[in-house]
């Protein structure tokens, strides 16, 4: 930091981004919600996927245990989020984030089996967390083909029975909802 | 502790492989060396507010890794915001901070919410309707109430002596002017309970019915108050309200509609994917999202498979449809026009007869037509619904084909009722008939037409609350409990209630042509109206919870509210047909009412219009005249056809962008497939190919948060051609 000039170089304006990051109400919510999260004992900065559920926010989230995968670092991916991936995901969830990285994560997501792409598998479990996974409320087997073959129809452009990232956010990009629909407020 | 945290996660290893994607979000770089020199001197819990306070940065030691967190952090694309983008989402937050408070004061909007998400949106549409209909009721009343209601409460006078206006000849008219409405002689001691059930006796010379009030200028305190002009003028300007309130709500629909497209436009895969709101809390509102997202996909896969069927007919199997269902609506024809003869029979046996019994018998004489129409409204859409089965329709067409039936029966079974009304009052007609030669209408049976109109009216009001009423307790609950405790294969075969959408919302179209037919002769009525419909919510909401199941198959309900909206607007018509035709034409009691002495009630406004200046006289004569009206009308057909065509203008361009949007998808796959055979021809190797294959996983995207590539790498076309 050097002395006084009449112009802020380049590095200090990142400080100052920086600074006033720190400060904005958003870090600090996540910071306080986040320790209320961890263990006062234990030494580990992660937080286990168990007690990341019991935020009011995921709670009743038919993805909450794919999201906690997604955005978790941890070598054998048990879905446990240290701070930094928590902001990751308030962020990759917040308002500022574009349509881009929220289609990316939203089909990372959806991937349950992390392949890559979102084949009838995929697209099964999916609508089963959109109707509800129990057995009055899944569609009938009947059905449920009726509609993977629908998705199919409308979205798979190569035609090799899979979604790709691609043709996701090709489809994602001609919905103007989304955006306002993926989102989590602290 | 924060500090302790941004030093571990920047010691932690560099690429994780699979995880190397994230290195695009937050361009991890390896392993970083910390300079652990002392701790940095940030106050984090300092404030907690946006703008930091005057810290100048010379003061602030930065180590290292702080600088690191904030080359991560500037490409994690956290709300670090400028002014502008502040100042907006501020704003966006105040908007929907306002439209949260306003909406407090709509009511029953958690009810709705409920019903929507267990039921779905088609039952719920239902229950929107009717809450509209309650608040148009409960604002006309307030409407009525303050311009007729109120003022002659206040400013009638003691003696209702009625003022005979100078220049009107009333010689030979004494027999028209009597009106004999005091109360029986011997009153039985229900016939309290009779004649508040028909409007007849006690209740006949009150505030509830046209014949009570006063034709006179009230004067008191210096304020003059027409009390005839008003009460025309608030008719008239109620019929008027109404038909805004319906346009505004006909326009909202239609907007959404246009906006949405309908429904199944938007795609099985654009609803899959983005469907779900990542903001919802708790288990409630999940379920109920869940199950409105489900009963969508339902019906909408149901729809898609009868579509299929029915485009998979032979043409003779076609021709064979389209000649049953002919026939099967001939059927339906006659089965009106044979319920239509019933109600006409019964409403002049009714005003014949009921007048020379009295007690029940006399009571059930007088609640013939009611008695009868409500019976052919149940009948025959019964059968309607038993017909519409055998034409295979598609759900949401049966529904509308129904609906448009039951509303074709219903309304104008109401205008048989009036036509036989009216041919009784005016002796059809007949100016030169004995009964009516006198006081042009038939002053021998009806002393104070007005009022009996009303009568019925409020009989058939007062009759439709408590059929429904009745059915729900009789019929509803016992079925319930019914099928809940036996389970014999009837109560199995018979199941519990579905709550069928058209013929309730039928019910309450037809509740509200009554009340706007009655509401000249019967100014109270839509009070009444309000109160009914208001505990018909209740009741309604009860037995949809307790006894009825969810709907296996629930129609769309975007194009159904249009015709709800519609319907009623048909209703409208009808009723406005009536006051036009009464405040015009019919002559208007001698022995009763505001407009007593007046040749038809229109001529009110007249004669005050006579009172005004000569300038506003003049004025209203310009309007009224044809050098004024057919310019006007000119103008108004220019501006309607400048309108359709902008209309149409707007629909082409809406189709040639939707073809526009299915060519792109076809443009798309074309590129696809030539891509992949020059790959082929010019026999790029398989790690290239696989480079740009877009079905490949994201591992091999490099890191950087640049747009997907969706297309391959053109530029590495050249190194293949070089093989």
């Amino acid at each position: 930091m050097g002395g006084a000039a009449s112009q802020l170089p380049k590095e200090m304006v990142s400080e100052y981004q920086m600074i006033f990051f720190f400060l904005s109400g958003f870090f600090l919510r996540a910071h306080k919600r986040f320790s209320e999260l961890q263990d006062r004992d234990s030494l580990s900065s992660r937080v286990p996927m168990e007690k990341i559920l019991t935020m009011p926010e995921l709670k009743s989230n038919p993805f909450r245990r794919r999201i906690c995968h997604v955005f978790s670092t941890s070598e054998p991916n048990d879905g446990s989020l240290t701070f930094e991936d928590f902001l990751d995901l308030l962020s990759a969830f917040s308002d500022s984030a574009t349509l881009e990285i929220k289609s990316h994560y939203a089909f990372r997501i959806f991937d349950f089996d992390d392949d890559g792409t979102l084949d009838a598998g995929d697209l099964e479990k999916l609508v089963n967390c959109l109707t509800g996974d129990t057995d009055e409320t899944r569609l009938n087997p009947e059905e449920m083909r009726q509609l993977i073959k629908n998705i199919l129809e409308e979205s798979d452009i190569d035609k090799d029975g899979t979604v790709n990232l691609s043709e996701f956010q090709h489809v994602i990009s001609r919905s103007p909802d989304f955006v306002s629909s993926f989102k989590i407020v602290l | 502790m924060m500090m302790m945290e941004l030093r571990e996660t920047c010691s932690d290893g560099p690429d994780r492989g699979y995880h190397g994607y994230q290195q695009s979000l937050r361009s991890r770089r390896g392993p970083s060396r910390m300079s652990r020199d002392g701790p940095p001197h940030l106050d984090l819990a300092s404030s907690e507010d946006e703008d930091p306070p005057s810290r100048t940065p010379q003061k602030l030691a930065m180590p290292m890794g702080i600088k690191k967190a904030v080359r991560q952090l500037q490409h994690m694309q956290v709300p670090v915001s400028s002014k502008r983008t502040r100042h907006s989402r501020a704003l966006k937050h105040f908007y929907a901070e306002a439209k949260e408070t306003l909406a407090i004061l709509i009511p029953w909007r958690k009810a709705i919410h409920k019903i929507g998400g267990h039921f779905g949106g088609g039952v719920q549409s239902y229950f929107v309707f009717l809450r509209f209909l309650v608040v148009l009721n409960f604002l006309s009343f307030l409407l009525i109430a303050g311009f007729v209601l109120i003022p002659s409460v206040v400013l009638s006078s003691p003696n209702n002596t009625p003022s005979i206006p100078n220049g009107t000849n009333i010689t030979g008219k004494e027999l028209c002017m009597k009106y004999d409405h005091s109360p029986e002689v011997l009153p039985v001691f229900y016939t309290f309970f009779l004649d508040l059930l028909s409007g007849t006796g006690f209740m006949e010379y009150t505030y509830l019915f046209y014949g009570y009030y006063s034709n006179t200028v009230a004067e008191s305190k210096g304020v003059s108050y027409n009390v005839p002009l008003a009460y025309l003028l608030t008719a008239s300007f109620y019929f008027l309200f109404c038909l805004v309130c319906i346009i505004l709500r006909m326009g909202n629909v239609v907007r959404v509609l246009v906006t949405t497209g309908s429904g199944g436009e938007r795609g099985y895969s654009a609803r899959v994917f983005t469907d779900w709101d990542y903001g919802l809390q708790g288990d409630r509102a999940t379920g109920l999202k869940q199950n409105t997202i489900r009963y969508r996909l339902q019906v909408d896969l149901e729809e898609d498979r009868i579509r299929l069927r029915a485009a998979s007919l032979s043409p003779g199997q076609t021709v064979g449809l389209y000649a049953l269902r002919a026939l099967l609506n001939l059927v339906v024809i006659a089965l009106i026009i044979a319920a239509f003869f019933g109600i006409a029979e019964a409403t002049s046996f009714s005003q014949r007869e009921a007048v020379k019994w009295t007690g029940v018998v006399g009571l059930l004489l007088e609640f013939l037509p009611s008695i009868v129409i409500t019976a052919s409204n149940f009948v025959v859409p019964f059968l309607c619904d038993q017909i519409a089965r055998l034409e295979k329709l598609s759900p949401s067409t049966t529904v509308i084909v129904a609906l448009l039936r039951a509303v074709f029966l219903r309304l104008v079974s109401l205008g048989v009722l009036l036509f036989t009304l009216w041919s009784q009052i005016t002796c059809s007609g007949k100016a030169d008939d004995t009964d009516c030669k006198i006081c042009r209408y038939n002053s021998a049976q009806y002393q104070c037409w007005e009022s009996r109109v009303g009568q019925e009216m409020y009989k058939l009001t007062l009759f439709d609350f408590l059929t429904t009423m009745v059915l729900l307790v009789l019929v509803e609950f016992p079925r319930r409990l019914l099928v809940d405790h036996c389970s014999c294969k009837l109560t199995r075969w018979v199941g519990r209630q579905e709550f069928l959408v058209p013929p309730n919302v039928l019910a309450l179209v037809y509740g509200q042509t009554v009340v706007w037919t009655g509401a000249l002769f019967c100014p109270l009525l839509p009070l009444i109206n309000t109160i009914k419909f208001f505990i018909i919510f209740h009741c309604k909401k009860a037995t949809l919870f307790q006894n009825c199941r969810p709907a296996i198959k629930s129609f769309r309900s975007t194009s159904s509210n249009f015709f709800f909206c519609l319907v009623l607007l048909f209703g409208w018509i009808l009723s406005t047909v009536v006051l036009i035709y009464s405040m015009a034409e019919i002559h208007p009691s001698f022995g009763c009412g505001p407009f007593r002495f007046s040749p038809t009630m229109w001529s009110v406004i007249q004669a005050s219009i006579d009172n005004l200046t000569k300038t506003t006289q003049d004025f209203f004569n310009i309007i009224g005249s044809l050098a004024f009206c057919v310019p006007l009308f000119l103008l108004s057909c220019v501006v309607l056809s400048y309108v359709a065509a902008l209309a149409s203008v707007y629909g082409k361009s809406v189709a040639i962008l939707r073809e526009q949007i299915k060519q792109d998808g076809r443009d798309k796959q074309f590129l696809v497939k030539q891509i992949k055979d020059l790959t082929r021809i010019l026999g790029v190797p398989k790690h290239e190919e696989d480079q740009y294959d877009p079905g490949a996983s994201w591992g091999d995207h490099h890191a950087s948060a640049s747009p997907p590539q969706y297309l391959p790498n053109v530029h590495s076309f050249p190194s293949a051609s070089h093989y």
